[in-house]
């Protein structure tokens, strides 16, 4: 909307509501008729100022105040205090400045508290590790369209995940109010399309009303299942502006939605299928979403005796319960009647798919397998971005989420279950406690062989890190591509203990994320660890800094296996196909030469720092040292020189 | 790419090498292959980049078997490397002479196995 110089804008006639009238102050100071003064007599020296030359250096010109006593800001960090949001993780930049001074001076910089970022991309992996171990959304905000491309990975892999977080993004709506320049490349018209194939939902408020609304929905919709990030854009004049009129605005009452359950019969009928079943299987991905979900999967299980498959994308099942079979996925070729709940992907967990010149595939199922799906995240869907993944058929497809409908389906199970059912799954109990034994032990020796070998194993470095922390109140939160011995080798077993992976693939989501994880840990004492690769490190290093900078303790273990290894795979592969050049496939997949050095990266950050460790028998007393570090409340970093997997 | 779904894929790969481990190289001659040149075309053919340094497996499109001490016959161990199951390159004999396949087979057999986890503690937590 373009308007006239003199017409009346909207800003000014905010101003005039709310501020302190600095035109009316210079109203004291008479203005001067330029023939007023008598002429001064010529003189070399330089004559004092008169009247109107003070007034015209010193004095704004009317109509052009210089304070005002409130802020669409600070409404807007009353609506952010409603909804409990503990931290607003940021990179500042002048399009939200409104917002920012608001946090700090009117909010206390308390609920939310300003986290200083380094880069988009950590605020908001900060925000996607926080949510799933704090089970509630912290919020970002980006610097117009060009913070908020910085922060789009970010968002995409909580889309994928089925994360919450909350993205704000400066814009200056009005192209009459913006400045030459830097206000006009970071503008936009809608700048919600940039992140809107990966949001649940955007909005761009154009009042204060407006604004409180689409928060408290925004809010709403991100936490309510299938979860996911949602956009609100900031405007600048809704920021800075004085507000008309406090007592006219009301912030909405935010209210849970209570997750939908499964229909009763349709869950019925699946506790039928499972407990008429000689071989059924349950596999799952982001079932828990809160303490509860865990307990209500076990519960089900055991009611079965039936193997649990765990893809992990969150702390779904304990890893050393006898009924985890997630290392024997070929009992999925054995079941005559698979659960799937929360899956993401099902296709692939059903099927063999062949990565050679003929992209085949065969279903890992057997042939009459009755296959039952239980879960929200099919019911929230969007076109462009396939992280859906292939059709599957199904024969019961019951819509509802997975954790709320979990105690529902598990009555019903035991309900149907009589003496005999209940004897055959003791006996199948027992044989599935013999193969989970058995796998764990088959681990431990897989784990002995290269123990003393220097690149270090992947194993020792997981035996080690656990030999240190076991008997800490730990929460592990990050993990490395195809690093799984934690899962193989560690107990873990309480909500928290882990949280799952990035959801897009998108590499750099480790180190942020996990230092956010850490964040919500850290109020509660726990001592967080994490692994991650160096190719992921790599991508937002600055993140340390933080972590350094708000005192949040994590053990970050570097699984330095100096590539971009599973690239260097793929690209070996390639050769191989080709009959050419398989020893020159560290061209572009590796980071040698120099060698890089996390551990002074990670001092340089503010950080502890060990390492690189080579010799096995080093780890140990630099993990003694670093976990010290952590629990006198900072970040440490240790760089482990590991084998490739 | 999932990982889950890359773990399925290669399933079969693990479970066809493993699986082989009933033939067995029990009461074969020792390997007629140069370990020490092996272990070179081991390393430089980029063979450690999924089984790792020491045979211990790992992991490409999924698991990738440990070689250590491998029990397949080397008429198998070369088949396997000629025309693998699933997901695993083809190294045809203009990368990988069948000298080289010995070669290596002699050194993967030479690597020291898996241990009794009981001689490590922390393995036992």
């Amino acid at each position: 909307m373009s308007k006239g110089r003199n017409a009346s804008s909207r800003r000014n006639f905010l101003k005039s509501a709310g501020l302190v009238g600095a035109a009316a102050a210079t109203a004291v100071t008479p203005p001067v008729a330029a023939d007023a003064a008598p002429a001064a007599p010529l003189s070399k020296k330089a004559l004092p100022p008169g009247p109107r030359q003070i007034a015209a250096e010193t004095m704004p010109p009317a109509n052009d105040p210089v304070n005002q006593s409130s802020s669409g800001g600070d409404f807007m960090v009353d609506v952010l205090k409603t909804l409990d949001i503990d931290y607003l993780a940021i990179n500042c930049a002048s399009s939200y400045r409104g917002l920012h001074e608001a946090v700090v001076n009117h909010g206390g910089n308390t609920k939310p508290e300003i986290i200083t970022c380094v880069h988009e991309d950590i605020a908001v992996h900060m925000g996607q590790g926080y949510a799933k171990i704090e089970g509630k959304p912290i919020a970002m905000a980006c610097h117009g369209v060009v913070g908020l491309q910085h922060a789009t990975m970010a968002i995409y892999n909580a889309w994928c995940d089925r994360v919450p977080v909350l993205v704000f993004g400066g814009n200056i709506m009005e192209a009459d109010k913006r400045a030459p320049g830097a206000e006009w490349v970071h503008a936009g018209v809608d700048i919600g399309q940039i992140v809107r194939e990966f949001t649940k939902w955007d909005d761009q408020p154009a009042s204060l009303q407006h604004f409180g609304e689409s928060v408290v929905r925004a809010y709403k919709i991100a936490c309510t299942p299938p979860m996911g990030p949602v956009f609100i854009a900031l405007d600048g004049e809704l920021q800075e502006n004085p507000i008309p009129d406090r007592k006219a605005l009301r912030i909405p009452k935010y209210e849970p939605v209570i997750p939908p359950q499964g229909d009763a019969a349709a869950l019925a009928e699946a506790a039928k299928l499972l407990v008429n079943a000689q071989n059924p299987v349950i596999l799952c991905d982001r079932v828990a979403r809160t303490p509860e979900g865990m307990a209500n999967l076990v519960a089900l299980a055991e009611a079965l005796q039936c193997p649990v498959i765990d893809n992990r994308g969150r702390m779904n099942f304990p890893s050393r319960h006898p009924l985890n079979q997630s290392f024997r996925r070929a009992l999925i070729g054995q079941a005559d009647v698979i659960l799937a709940i929360e899956m993401n992907d099902l296709w692939g967990s059903l099927t063999h798919f062949h990565d050679r010149i003929v992209r085949a595939s065969n279903p890992a199922t057997k042939p009459g397998a009755k296959i039952i799906t239980l879960g929200v995240r099919d019911l929230y869907l969007k076109s462009n971005y396939q992280d859906f993944g292939r059709w599957q058929d199904v024969d019961l497809d019951i819509a509802g989420d997975g954790e709320a409908s979990l105690p529902v389906l598990t009555d019903a199970v035991l309900r149907a279950s009589d003496a005999g059912r209940k004897a055959a799954f003791a006996e199948r109990g027992k044989k599935l406690a013999a193969a989970h034994q058995a796998t764990v032990e088959h681990a431990k020796g897989e784990a002995t062989i290269g123990w003393d070998a220097s690149p270090i194993t992947t194993a020792r470095m997981c035996a080690e890190v656990y030999n240190q922390i076991k008997d800490e109140d730990w929460s592990l939160v990050g993990t490395a591509i195809q690093l799984n011995w934690m899962h193989r080798l560690w107990d873990i077993k309480k909500p928290y203990q882990w949280n799952g992976v990035s959801g897009g693939s998108g590499v750099g989501y480790n180190l942020p994320a996990s230092i956010g994880a850490a964040l919500a840990n850290k109020k509660h004492g726990r001592f967080t660890v994490a692994f991650g690769g160096d190719g992921d490190f790599m991508f937002s290093p600055g993140a340390l800094w933080t972590a350094a900078h708000h005192n949040i303790p994590i053990l970050y273990i570097v699984h330095n296996n100096r590539a971009y290894h599973q690239e260097y795979m793929y690209l070996t592969a390639m050769a191989a196909r080709h009959g050419r050049g398989v020893d020159r496939m560290d061209i572009g997949t590796t980071l040698k030469e120099p060698n890089i050095d996390y551990a002074t990266v990670g001092r340089g950050m503010g950080a502890h720092g060990e390492g690189p460790i080579t010799d096995p028998k080093d780890l140990a007393p630099a993990l003694t040292r670093a976990i010290a570090a952590v629990k006198a409340g900072g970040p440490a970093v240790v760089d482990v020189v590991t084998d490739p997997r | 790419m999932s990982t889950f779904r890359l773990v399925a894929a290669a399933g079969l790969f693990a479970a066809a090498l493993l699986g082989a481990t009933s033939v067995g190289a029990q009461g074969q001659d020792p390997p007629a292959g140069d370990a020490a040149h092996g272990r070179v075309v081991f390393l430089k053919e980029a063979c450690f980049t999924c089984h790792g340094r020491s045979g211990q497996g790992g992991a490409y499109n999924g698991p990738a078997p440990v070689l250590a001490q491998t029990a397949l016959p080397l008429e198998g161990f070369r088949a396997q490397i000629r025309n693998p199951v699933n997901d695993m390159p083809a190294y045809s004999d203009a990368v990988l002479s069948d000298k080289d396949i010995a070669d290596i087979y002699a050194f993967v057999r030479s690597l020291p196995g898996p241990r009794s986890p009981k001689d490590i503690p922390i393995l036992n937590n």
